[in-house]
């Protein structure tokens, strides 16, 4: 296990690496730079000061290399759009992104195993009805369904139509703090978790259908298991492999943060802010995004893997050796 | 018999769902109340959002929106211009004095006025904010601003309470010029930029302690990504015409909405109370419906000072070598473009018929410098084609487009900006209208800072943009009128003028800026207008009538066809309801 470990140290520093370098690259090499945005007719002087106080006056492998030296220590550069350091505006979007994430894969994971197991296990009314429902739901872009929530949030007014909390919350208790973005953030995690639920409904009912069938399983109910222990005591286990598999996937997909879910919803996560600093071209920001969703991606693919080894012990039998 | 069941149930579920979505968008919410008492009432919250995150707080190190914005809320100025009548008005300064030749002007302070942290405002802070902005080390954007003769003012402070103002040579701007340098303490900042860095001063990520100011309002707090919140300022000095201390509100609240559609649906649910910007042309019928509804108000703006243009990169270094240049640079071709697009249909098409047709970059939006007599061009197919054959440009080919003797097309790649619906729809338009005369107009849209990149470095071949002028007064846009401006968007920052007619304008914009009787600026500046009609480096189509929308609970808005439209007076808002 230890070895394993360490493989997934080593393979998530070189991801992470590779994938911040790679948007640093990109973005330098894409049209126009973030002088841009000082507006369409700036002073020369202006854009030439900037430039030299981001470096964009040095040639692209020399501002990369100084970029990188700096980033082992932990020092990502200046955001141009925020005038601060890099790591000071991407600690609380990756926060708030991770709370995005946590409620979102709560409410999938929930919701599409205990409907998965029901449509799996049953037939009928209802079993079909939840079908069509992840049917329509994993088709649904998030875009969609992003602005079909805020759409009824501002018509209906049940929710709030987008932020991660009200405009008086800064003078809010704790508590109160707290009990304020629980009720933001239900909007943008049900438009994160529709899709995925419907994901892990329908990977759990066709598991949950395949396992059913097993002769063990068979060999239980002839021996008079009740029916609700038989399916979650004894089939649901088994079931678990494929929904696993892509949870890892799903972690990290969530915790890098889903640009259209908060840009839509004005949630000031990962996703929001990658998107900003990439229209404004504004480097350093970008490549401390791609370092830290990265990050994620590697933390979540890991935490799917360990899942799969916790729930199939042949899983842990090839990670032990 | 499951399969049946099963395709039926997902039938009657897809009809309850619809119905129910159809049912709540209809019913939406109950309106926000009745409007309440017209006088305004002290306290109160006031939620406004915009769409960008403030770089930096110093209005004088940064020009956009954003931080415009937050000075108006935050710092006051020597005199302000405005935004309704645009008369000069007292402000910091209680009244001044100006010498016959427009030469010196004396500013007598208003006494007993203090920053926000109750230091005493004095005429030394006027001095350093003035010296910092006249200076280009510093990073200032106003020194351009700051001139008359092409020289900088100099200040004078003979008493803590005057300022004396001297300029090298008359300036039609005159003191209007102020309307732009923000006051800045100087017990706060003086050290800063004797080291060298006031550029970087007030940045986004300084204090909110630290940033004392005399205006309405005090930063309480800033969470990036989210808001910021601005408290009364309890030593703002302004009183209300009945004596009441002002600002009214008690807090404003900045909240950060990047996606306009998701600021609108704010709005329309009493999220937010304002926006910074006018409504899009698609909005002005659903906003009018809550406006029936008494959800929210729309306000009349006026025409905005800003057309539609679309021009052509008219710099001979960068283009004499494009073979289509030999009749791209005739006047004929611009005048035969524009003889072509029916700007009636353009206002209808693009702006909903909310829009009127204009034929300069100086729209009646522009009260005092709009010119209803320079040279038109009605719309007019025939004409156009004849003006394409005088210079040589006929479809010889009979493939649609026009090309001279050469053999060279008039075909050219038009840029604009992605993701405006209006400027898809005024690309659409102009595109047809140009290909019923000949001429191919390929249209590409990109993004924002690809497009400014293009513009820069005249690396396109035509391009069609709204370009936003500061000022109302054509003397503080010179950057945009003359030859060597960097704002003169069809050849920037030309060393000298490209044509004579060019030449023309920069002699005539100097002459107007240095003269200081209004009615003869504006006979000179009406031959400018005259001659950029006449040669057309621009087409100018049609310049949007502008609305903006606020919670009925909102009192005092007095719209301005200037940024920001309804919170340049936010000392004077007030609400009718609490938040």
């Amino acid at each position: 296990m230890r070895a394993f470990l360490v493989r997934r140290l080593a393979f998530a520093l070189v991801l992470v690496a590779c994938a911040s370098s790679a948007a640093f690259l990109l973005t330098r090499a894409a049209p126009g730079d973030l002088t841009t945005q000082l507006g369409a007719f700036p002073q020369p002087e202006e854009v030439a000061a900037t430039r030299a106080r981001f470096g964009l006056d040095r040639p692209v492998v020399e501002q990369w290399l100084a970029w990188g030296w700096r980033a082992l220590r932990f020092d990502l550069g200046e955001s141009f759009l925020y005038n601060r350091p890099v790591a000071r505006v991407l600690a609380p979007a990756a926060l708030n992104t991770a709370i995005l994430a946590v409620v979102a894969l709560f409410a999938a994971t929930t919701a599409g195993l205990a409907l998965g197991v029901v449509s799996g296990s049953r037939s009928g009314v209802a079993a079909a009805l939840i079908r069509v429902v992840s049917a329509v739901c994993v088709s649904l872009p998030p875009l969609v369904t992003s602005l079909v929530f805020v759409f009824l949030a501002a018509r209906t007014g049940w929710l709030p139509a987008g932020g991660m909390s009200s405009a008086g919350a800064g003078d809010l208790s704790w508590s109160a703090w707290l009990a304020d973005v629980a009720w933001h953030v239900p909007l943008p995690a049900l438009a994160l978790a529709l899709p995925i639920a419907a994901t892990f409904e329908r990977l759990q009912s066709q598991a949950m259908a395949q396992v059913v069938s097993e002769p063990f399983v068979q060999a239980a109910r002839a021996r008079g298991v009740p029916g609700a222990q038989l399916i979650w005591r004894h089939a649901w286990p088994v079931s678990l492999r494929p929904v696993c598999a892509v949870l890892g996937v799903a972690i990290g997909a969530l915790l890098s943060g889903s640009f259209v879910v908060e840009y839509v919803t004005t949630w000031p996560g990962l996703g929001r802010l990658m998107y900003e600093a990439l229209r404004a071209r504004d480097i350093y920001l970008v490549a401390g995004c791609a370092a830290m969703g990265s990050a994620f991606l590697a933390c979540g693919t890991l935490a799917g893997d360990l899942l799969l080894a916790a729930v199939d012990p042949r899983v842990r039998d090839e990670a032990g050796t | 018999m499951r399969f049946r069941a099963s395709r039926l149930t997902g039938v009657a579920f897809s009809l309850i769902a619809v119905s129910t979505l159809i049912w709540l968008v209809r019913s939406g919410r109950a309106p926000q109340g009745s409007p309440g008492p017209a006088e305004a009432q002290r306290g109160g919250q006031l939620v406004v959002s915009v769409r960008s995150e403030p770089r930096s707080f110093n209005r004088i190190a940064v020009g956009n929106q954003s931080t415009e914005l937050l000075s108006l809320l935050t710092q006051a100025r020597l005199v302000r211009v405005n935004k309704s009548t645009f008369e000069l008005e007292p402000w910091l300064a209680e009244r001044w004095d100006s010498s016959p030749d427009g030469l010196t002007h004396t500013l007598h302070l208003r006494k007993g006025i203090q920053w926000s942290d109750g230091v005493p405002f004095t005429s030394a802070d006027v001095a350093f904010t003035l010296k910092a902005a006249m200076d280009p080390k510093a990073g200032s954007v106003l020194t351009s601003v700051l001139v008359a003769g092409g020289k900088p003012i100099t200040v004078a402070t003979p008493t803590p309470d005057t300022v004396t103002l001297t300029f090298a040579a008359p300036s039609g701007q005159g003191l209007r010029m102020l309307d732009q340098a923000t006051i800045l303490p100087r017990h706060k900042l003086e050290a800063i930029y004797l080291k060298g860095e006031f550029a970087n001063a007030w940045g986004a990520a300084t204090p909110p302690a630290d940033m004392v100011g005399l205006g309405p309002f005090v930063l309480k707090e800033y969470t990036p990504g989210q808001r910021l919140v601005f408290d009364r300022n309890p030593r703002y000095w302004r009183k209300a015409p009945n004596g009441d201390g002002l600002p009214y509100l008690d807090r404003v609240v900045v909240e950060i909405v990047p996606d306009q559609n998701a600021e609108l649906l704010r709005l329309q649910s009493g999220a937010t109370d304002l926006t910074q910007d006018a409504l899009r042309p698609d909005d002005y019928v659903p906003v009018k419906r809550l406006e029936q509804q008494r959800t929210l108000t729309m306000e009349e703006i006026g025409v905005s000072t800003d057309a539609d243009s679309l021009w052509f990169c008219l710099k001979p270094e960068a283009r004499k070598k494009d073979p289509r240049w030999a009749f791209v640079q005739r006047r004929e071709f611009r005048q035969a473009l524009s003889h072509a697009v029916d700007r009636e249909e353009f206002a209808q098409t693009v702006f909903l018929g909310e829009a009127v047709p204009v034929w300069g970059p100086i729209t009646p939006g522009n009260k005092d410098w709009f010119s209803p007599n320079v040279p038109r061009y009605p719309y007019d197919e025939a004409k156009a084609r004849e003006l394409l054959k005088s210079i040589g440009l006929e479809d010889r080919n009979g493939n649609g487009v026009v090309e001279d003797a050469k053999g060279t097309e008039a075909r050219f790649t038009l840029v604009t900006q992605k993701g405006l619906t209006w400027y898809e729809r005024g690309t659409a338009v102009v595109r047809e209208a140009a290909a019923k005369i000949g001429i191919a107009l390929d249209v590409a849209p990109l993004e924002f800072g690809q497009m400014v990149q293009r513009l820069r470095a005249c690396d396109y071949d035509a391009i069609y943009m709204r370009v936003l002028v500061t000022d109302t007064d054509p003397a503080g846009n010179l950057d945009y009128w003359v030859s060597s401006g960097e704002g003169h968007f069809w050849n920037i920052a030309s060393k000298t003028p490209a044509t004579e007619w060019e030449a023309r304008i920069d002699a005539l914009m100097e002459e107007q800026a240095g003269t200081i009787d209004m009615d003869k600026r504006r006979a000179i500046f009406n031959q400018v207008q005259n001659i950029m009609a006449e040669n057309a480096p621009a087409i100018f189509f049609a310049a949007p009538r502008l609305y903006a929308a606020h919670s009925t609970r909102v009192r005092g808005v007095v719209p301005s066809v200037t940024r920001p439209h309804l919170m340049w007076n936010v000392d004077m808002l007030s609400v009718s309801a609490p938040r």
